[in-house]
């Protein structure tokens, strides 16, 4: 019996002790990386909970598989506190100077990252790599004051809705996927072409640009103020500032031949710091 | 094991403390995408300003994409708050080094640029921007819109109150329509004159005083000078007649800006573009005594003597 636990506790501490060796490897290459290919933890935090992670596990395995003097038990477990408590408070200061936001699509295979930092008022939209791991990608044209609004309007589609520091609303749309096959960059302006109906809502795109009626109310957006995120969604602006987002849902199909008429759905949302749901609009004609 | 063990989580903690050090001095830089890395960094690698030159004590420069003016030679630059680009505004195919001819006027008392502005082509205006005390405040001054894509462009001041600005523009092949305006309050407000109603491309145009003005018309081979004057500040304006010898016929055909001399008017007309009379440079000398209505032939004149 005795035998079986202090086997247990072996291959405890082993397992344990590889842990922290992996994880002291990964943060090791992960400075490598972020010095030489501009790579980032998708949180920056994340430095800080691995570095505690790896003290944790390699304190647990030296108590599993060593036996020490209580002596040194108290002066290792203090250093142990002592860098637990620093790596803390690190976490705290860093987060406060580059503020990180960072959301998981619904469908967990994307993950939305923005790092704002709060002195100058810079965010910055990161592409992610194997969920942890980020590039950034591009700066947000607004100076933010840190508020934002994430919402996955698809599972490939990430809205934020942010305030300027002018008080304007902007929207930045993230998108992960495609509609037209992946195989080429299309414009997603002419392919909503026609008049789309939903709820108390109407969407029309013509040559000369996108109307939306909501409530009775006509709102004209000519193409020079619409903004196109990847190639699944186009914010309207007015007065510089957001008004709607319009993105493809899932079940939309780009066709290169524009006498086809659409399928599929798209969704509205309106561009508001208040909470608020997309209305989903279906091809009428 | 055990030596090894220690040995092992001593080197890891000092390789974290190292690495949490390296990582907060990392940290404290701007995070920025790689294209805005490189734009930023191209910026920085931009050639250092030219320094600028002036030939005169009064003078301009249009280096480094900006309009800057001096008043003692050089020394030190003032500048002037109108996009380069602007002043080019309109119909003009030159290489932007110098500002446009009767475009500016440069003086210790008034500087004063005439320019065409405006985003899209239906919405343009005509501006002119000027300063009374060498450029320490500058005025703009809109002196029409709309106005549609500029060709011609003539501003002058006779004295401190009374100037003239003269523009032609939509010009549709050898047609245009050419516009006076006049002001008396130095140049915060004008007024249009009366239209000449002649649509021919306009050569040049001026006042001599502020009831007798000139448009000269004919620019792309004239046959003889159209000169229009009038002698009420723009309120109607006539054909002036000119007499020109018939060995002259065909020879002079662009009337320039007529100019006082003496007790008489004097008017230089030139071989336009293609003339070629004892070498093209022979301007003929024409005087009028009733201020500008009817002119008689006086004499050859080289370009040195009308200099």
């Amino acid at each position: 019996m005795k035998q079986n636990k202090n086997t247990l506790k072996k291959i405890g501490g082993m397992l344990l002790f590889l842990f922290a060796i992996g994880f002291f490897i990964l943060q090791i290459g992960y400075l490598f990386l972020h010095t030489t290919y501009q790579v980032e933890y998708t949180d920056d935090r994340l430095f800080y909970i691995i570095n505690i992670f790896i003290m944790i596990c390699l304190a647990a395995a030296i108590l599993l598989l060593i036996s020490i003097t209580k002596k040194w038990k108290v002066i290792g477990g203090s250093i142990i506190i002592l860098f637990i408590i620093v790596n803390v408070v690190l976490l705290f200061i860093n987060n406060h100077q580059i503020k990180n936001i960072v959301r998981i699509s619904p469908d967990f295979k994307h993950v939305l990252a923005l790092k704002e930092n709060t002195k100058t008022g810079k965010t910055v939209y990161y592409r992610t790599y194997y969920y942890i791991l980020a590039r950034p990608k591009e700066s947000f044209p607004y100076k933010t004051t840190g508020e934002f609004k994430v919402k996955w309007l698809a599972k490939d589609i990430a809205a934020v809705t942010y305030k300027a520091a002018d008080n304007t609303i902007h929207q930045y749309i993230g998108t992960y996927g495609d509609r037209g096959g992946g195989g080429s960059y299309y414009y997603v302006g002419p392919s909503l072409y026609g008049r789309w109906e939903g709820k108390d809502v109407e969407v029309i795109s013509n040559q000369e640009g996108i109307t939306v009626v909501h409530n009775g109310k006509y709102e004209e957006f000519d193409w020079d103020h619409i903004v196109q995120f990847g190639t699944l969604a186009v914010v309207l602006t007015k007065n510089n500032q957001a008004a709607w987002a319009i993105t493809l849902n899932e079940n939309f199909e780009v066709d290169s031949n524009s006498s086809v008429p659409p399928s599929g759905s798209i969704s509205l949302y309106e561009a508001t710091m208040a909470k608020n749901k997309p209305i989903t609009l279906q091809y009428v004609h | 094991m055990r030596n090894f063990m220690i040995g092992t989580a001593c080197l890891m903690m000092i390789g974290l403390i190292i690495a949490i050090i390296f990582y907060q001095n990392q940290n404290s830089k701007p995070i920025l995408p790689l294209n805005e890395v490189l734009e930023e960094k191209a910026e920085q690698d931009e050639p250092k300003q030219q320094p600028l030159y002036a030939e005169h004590p009064i003078d301009y420069s249009l280096q480094n994409d900006q309009l800057n003016i001096t008043f003692d030679k050089g020394k030190s630059w003032i500048p002037v708050p109108v996009e380069k680009d602007k002043l080019f505004n309109g119909e003009y195919s030159g290489n932007k080094q110098t500002l446009i001819e009767h475009s500016y006027i440069l003086t210790k008392n008034r500087v004063a640029f005439l320019y065409s502005d405006g985003l899209s082509w239906e919405d343009q205006k005509i501006v002119l921007t000027y300063s009374l005390d060498q450029g320490k405040t500058w005025q703009d001054s809109i002196v029409a819109q709309p106005y549609p894509s500029i060709r011609f462009r003539k501003v002058a001041f006779l004295n401190d109150e009374f100037g003239y600005i003269i523009v032609s523009g939509d010009r549709t092949m050898s047609q245009e329509m050419s516009n006076v305006y006049l002001t008396k309050d130095g140049g915060k407000s004008w007024k249009e004159t009366n239209n000449s109603n002649v649509t021919r491309l306009i050569a040049d145009g001026g006042f001599v005083d502020e009831n007798t003005g000139f448009l000269s018309f004919g620019t792309i081979n004239p046959e003889k000078p159209q000169l229009y004057v009038t002698q009420d500040a723009g309120d109607t304006w006539q054909e002036a007649s000119i007499n020109i010898p018939a060995k002259y016929n065909e020879i002079f055909v662009i009337a320039e800006t007529p100019v006082k001399e003496e007790n008489h008017l004097a008017l230089f007309i030139n071989q336009g573009p293609n003339g070629d009379y004892k070498g093209g440079k022979v301007k003929g000398k024409f005087i009028s005594n009733d201020n500008g209505v009817t002119w008689g032939f006086s004499t050859e004149v080289t370009p040195n003597e009308t200099e």
